[in-house]
């Protein structure tokens, strides 16, 4: 009777394309270690079939905003943000309301982190942030958290700055710099410590 | 399809240039440089993550270097960087070598103060780089880390461990503990913890105190650890349960219902007691664990109608929820349970008319094919107008989805033809490409077929449509039928003019396939028919094409010959069965020269008659409309290569097929050689529970003398080898003293390894003799075999084994092996023939649904229902028609009267009609 999915592998993949279906982040999920007669394998192998899937799923929900489809035996839901489509794809009998809180968690992570401007110019140039931001979602096909505050609160910013032993500058404007990092470092401690 | 790298973006984050070679050589130089600039290593690492995540790959040598360049940057403190570096060596980790290396470094960070940033990804990236040799090392570590009171911790070790599982079982099983506590506790985030690391966006006071995924993670984990003692499971779901508003995640009781309903399933007597659980979240806050119940109840085998309301009442409130998912959730649900049991679902018909607009078109879709199986007979026509209303606006996979419906309507009230026929006919003149027209054009064929009132009006639509059909293809299957059916109408003539306007107009193609239709006429037993055709065939002689004018040649030669030579040529009573001249086809051409050098033997592909090629088609079209229930025919129409229902996918013929899939096998078997061809094969019964140390499952061989029982048996035991593995298998004695079957021998198997599968055979004589030809009986079945335990530190199996036996369950030879199921047109027709007749009342007071009653009657009879009669569409009483055919060809039909009561359970009359008065007594004694 049940096909009920008892594992905690739950997404498939997770798609970042943009208006003309061109890849912005994609990640096809299987097991780290694979299962005897590789379980729970991707079911899109290689290049050439995710870019079909992707295609066929992008003709199917470009501009058509309404959050949900069956394609290709995949439940995938999505949400379409000014010039990027975030997808993501779980399995035939899969909850939709979790997949759809996967989705949600994701965009709204985003809009956080990329100070609401969500849009493709922004993820590139925030690549850093957009990446971590997916693998504190999901790891390997486990939902990991769905909370956008949590999600964020656990990306890290870069770091501002080289630390350069080598050519210290001892100009007035290097020794601001020097100040305003020890400032900074210290604000970090503080905060830390608190 | 080739893939353009998409331009923007060459000049990709950082926005330097993005090419493959230039960003390794940049890592390679920038993480090896002294010191170490977090910045730019940060940077550079973005850009690997950028390729890695767009379909980039790294060679192996070269994730090899990249891996431990990357390594170095362990000497940095900087947090951002660090968070950084694990992302990209959880991506490289599966595609470098000696990625064991680091795990020094790895676990120096996992073991820091729980609100350093970066302490999940350790343990996260850790899982990766182990294997089963270094798993132990890390025991502590991950136990401290899953009861560490910070929840994203927890959740990176639960999830570790997860993924740990394929790696070493065992190890991970010793933390089943930890994890237990876990579960239940409600683990909060210390305030402000990650604020410094964030850059200003902590969590402050109004920040969420946890989403309590780790409760999530825990119990998937324990799932895991615990799914082979049931009883622990059980006792596992109703602690859970009872907790109340302890399980605070969602997602955590979704999970929870999925276990409860692998509970139900598995043992019959915590049903009740469940089933309140999963009532009692119907009303839980979340969305996700009200659809989660709701599916869970209504895929329940014989949920009651007083148990199937609730469900269906929280589902039709979601039906005009402002969101997509939930409505599309809720459609999804209802229309899966309407295939079963559409009068459940009339309550909601309203709510799911208002969906047929839906701009989402998915729920569309649903919401239309839900309709068309809650419409009983009487509101069909209703329907079928307001569709006729809607049929222009929507898309032609749209209509191609509704077609399909409407098809599978018309074979289930076959006496609502004559409004759905005009309702295909109607479409068919309507706009539409080749794929649509097709599945129209499908659809009446089904009903010349199956539905014989339907004829001579489907007919006349054809012939219409192929007066002006712009598809080559669909004229010439429309010909072809002509040619097969038109000869028995009523007015054999009318269809003549029509075929013959295809000679005069049409291209090569399609007057070829007229030619042939043509020809066909001319078996009629009308010399003045006889007489037209040929004038019609001779003007052919005259064709431009060669292939026409072959064709009408050789049709004017044959019908100057005998009529049975002639009948025989121009409309056969049997066709080779295709896949198996397929099959045979490519073995003689892969077979090289030495194959070719004789002739393709055509009598060695087994030919089906015309009835048996109807009935497997049939079966394969009535089993193409259920995949509607998982969804999967919506997909049909996706580009991405899914293909629509093929038929080869569907489980078709039960016999025959069967026998296929094990003659191959059982032909390498010398022993088995001698007894001549397979007759028969049953599907496998599990002899077994399916979570036991050996599982066993049973396939039983008729011979024409002989009986093969076959045993698959699993050894699921890690650490035991068993030897000399036979199953002695008992046959009951006969009422008169005697043993009808007669062991001859048995092929055991020598050695089965741990965790291997292996089968044996056991060869029984068959009573002999006309009066024995469906004896039955009930083997008793003991697996018998030395068991040897594997020594952990040789991995050799000792010296010393035990003899043990293992009472497997019993496997009965019955009336379900005697009989295939077989589909005949005319079911009264056929009861009027038979002439023997026997009957029986029986009273199943276990059977709680009269759907119920009919698939265990179908079940343990083989035979194959008729006129839609397996699904009862009223609660009290029903009557199911039933055909099949011995396996020596002859026939039998049995109607089935059935009522339904909720003190009695379900008492039924059964009255079987066979050739033969032994089959009628044994198909109406197959029930009990």
């Amino acid at each position: 009777m049940s096909q009920a999915n008892v594992t905690l592998f739950t997404v498939d993949a997770v798609l970042i394309l943009d208006n003309d279906s061109h890849r912005i982040l994609t990640k096809y999920y299987q097991p780290p270690h694979p299962y005897p007669n590789n379980q729970y394998a991707s079911q899109y192998p290689t290049i050439k079939e995710q870019r079909a899937f992707e295609k066929g799923l992008f003709d199917k929900t470009h501009k058509q905003g309404t959050d949900i489809i069956l394609f290709d035996n995949h439940v995938v839901v999505y949400k379409e943000v000014v010039d990027v489509i975030i997808y993501v794809v779980g399995g035939l009998n899969e909850n939709e309301t979790m997949l759809y809180q996967v989705v949600l968690a994701l965009r709204d992570s985003l809009e956080i982190l990329l100070k609401h401007s969500l849009d493709k110019r922004t993820i590139i140039d925030n690549y850093d942030l957009v990446s971590l931001a997916v693998d504190e979602t999901i790891d390997d096909g486990i939902i990991l958290e769905t909370d956008p505050t949590i999600i964020s609160t656990r990306v890290s910013r870069p770091p501002a700055y080289d630390s350069s032993v080598k050519n210290l500058d001892l100009s007035e404007q290097g020794l601001m710099n020097a100040y305003q990092m020890a400032k900074e470092k210290l604000a970090e401690r503080l905060k830390q410590a608190l | 399809m080739s893939y353009k790298k998409n331009e923007d973006l060459d000049s990709g984050p950082g926005g330097a240039v993005m090419d493959k070679m230039t960003v390794f050589q940049d890592c390679i130089a920038g993480f090896n440089a002294s010191p170490i600039q977090p910045r730019k290593c940060r940077v550079l690492l973005t850009k690997l993550t950028y390729l890695l995540s767009t379909g980039d790959t790294f060679a192996r040598d070269e994730s090899t270097r990249l891996f431990f360049s990357i390594t170095k940057l362990f000497q940095h403190k900087d947090i951002a960087l660090r968070q950084m570096v694990y992302l990209v060596i959880k991506e490289l980790a599966t595609s470098a070598d000696d990625v064991i290396m680091v795990t020094s470094s790895i676990m120096k960070d996992t073991t820091v103060g729980s609100d350093v940033v970066y302490r999940p990804n350790a343990i996260r990236t850790l899982a990766r780089i182990i294997d089963a040799s270094t798993i132990q090392a890390i025991e502590r570590l991950i136990k401290t880390a899953i009861v560490d009171k910070h929840p994203i911790v927890s959740s990176a070790a639960l999830i570790s461990s997860y993924h740990l599982l394929p790696v070493s079982r065992e190890v991970v099983r010793r933390w089943a503990n930890e994890t237990q506590d876990t579960v239940l506790a409600q683990k909060v985030f210390p305030q402000a913890a990650y604020g410094g690391a964030a850059g200003g966006l902590g969590i402050g006071p109004a920040g969420p105190a946890s989403s309590f995924m780790t409760q999530y993670h825990a119990l998937g984990l324990l799932y895991q650890l615990r799914s082979h003692d049931r009883m622990a499971l059980i006792k596992m779901i109703q602690q859970l349960a009872n907790a109340g508003s302890a399980m605070k995640s969602p997602a955590a009781v979704v999970m929870l219902i999925r276990f409860v309903a692998r509970a139900i399933d598995e043992d019959r007597n915590m049903r009740r007691p469940l089933y309140t659980l999963l009532e009692g979240w119907l009303k839980h806050k979340s969305d996700m664990v009200n659809f989660e119940a709701a599916k869970t109840i209504l895929e329940m085998r014989d949920s009651t109608d007083a148990e199937a309301s609730p469900a269906i009442n929280v589902l039709q409130l979601f039906l005009s929820s402002p969101r997509f998912v939930s409505r599309f959730s809720a459609i999804r649900i209802l229309n899966r349970f309407a295939m079963i049991r559409p009068q459940n679902v009339n309550v909601c018909n309203i709510d799911i008319e208002a969906l047929i607009n839906d701009p989402n078109r998915s729920i569309a879709t649903y919401a239309i094919t839900t309709l068309l199986k809650t419409g009983n007979e009487a509101s069909v026509d209703r329907l079928m107008k307001q569709i006729t209303g809607f049929m222009n606006d929507i898309s032609d996979e749209f209509k191609i989805i509704v077609v399909d419906a409407i098809r599978s309507l018309c074979l289930k009230f076959p006496s609502k033809q004559a409004s759905m026929l005009s309702f295909l006919s109607g479409v068919l003149r309507d706009e539409g490409g080749y794929e649509f027209k097709r599945a129209v054009i499908e659809a009446m064929f089904d009903l010349i077929k199956f539905v014989p009132d339907s004829k001579e009006d489907a007919l006349s639509y054809l012939c219409e449509f192929i007066e002006d059909c712009e598809f080559t293809k669909l004229a010439v299957r429309i010909l072809h039928l002509l040619g097969e059916e038109g000869p028995s109408t009523a007015h054999p003539t009318k269809y003549i003019r029509y075929i013959y306007n295809r000679v005069v107009l049409e291209n090569a193609i399609v007057r070829a396939a007229a030619v042939t239709a043509l020809s066909k006429f001319s078996l009629i037993d009308d010399a003045s028919v006889q007489e037209s055709v040929k004038v019609l065939l001779t003007r052919c002689l005259d064709d431009p094409d060669d292939e026409v004018r072959d064709r009408a040649a050789m049709a004017l030669r044959l019908s100057a010959t005998e009529k049975p030579i002639a009948k025989e040529y121009l409309s056969p009573e049997s066709v080779p069965s295709l896949g198996a001249l397929e099959q045979q086809l490519i073995l003689y051409v892969t077979g090289g020269p030495d194959a070719a050098s004789i002739a393709f033997d055509i009598s060695s592909v087994p030919f089906i008659s015309k009835d048996q090629a109807d009935a497997d088609q049939f079966r394969a079209k009535t089993m193409a409309t259920l995949p509607i229930l998982g969804g999967t025919s919506l997909d049909s129409g996706s580009g991405a290569g899914s293909g629509g229902v093929s038929p080869s996918k569907t489980p078709a013929n039960i016999g025959e097929d069967y026998a296929q899939k094990y003659a191959t096998s059982l032909a390498k078997i010398p022993e088995l050689q001698a007894f001549g061809a397979l007759i028969r094969s049953s599907r496998p019964v599990q002899l077994t529970e399916s979570e036991t140390e050996y599982v066993i499952t049973g396939i039983k061989h008729l011979y024409k003398e002989h009986l093969v029982l076959q045993f698959d048996v699993q050894n699921t035991l890690p650490d035991t080898v068993l030897e000399d593995v036979s199953v002695i298998a008992n046959p009951s004695t006969a009422d008169d003293g005697t043993e009808p079957f007669v062991e001859e021998f048995i092929i055991a198997i020598p050695r089965l390894t741990q965790e291997s599968t292996g089968t044996i055979y056991v060869a029984f004589t068959r009573p002999s003799g006309e009066e024995h030809a469906y004896t039955g009986g009930v083997f008793s079945n003991i697996l018998r075999f030395t068991s040897k335990e594997i020594d952990p530190t040789t991995g050799e199996p000792e010296e010393e084994g035990y003899e043990d036996e293992y009472q497997v369950e019993d496997i009965e030879i019955g009336v379900a092996d005697f009989l295939v199921p077989t589909y005949v047109g005319n079911f009264q027709h056929m009861w009027d023939q038979l002439s023997f007749e026997t009957s029986e009342t029986y009273n199943l007071a276990g059977v709680g649904s009269l759907s119920e009653a009919c698939s265990s009657v179908i079940d343990s009879l083989s035979m194959q229902p008729l006129e839609g009669s397996e699904t009862p569409l009223q609660n009290a009483t029903h009557v199911l028609k039933l055909f099949a055919r011995t396996l020596q060809g002859g026939k039998v039909v049995a109607l089935v009267r059935m009522a339904y009561s909720a003190k009695t359970g379900v008492t039924l009359k059964i009255s079987a009609r066979a050739e033969d008065e032994r089959v009628a007594h044994m198909v109406v004694g197959g029930i009990a």
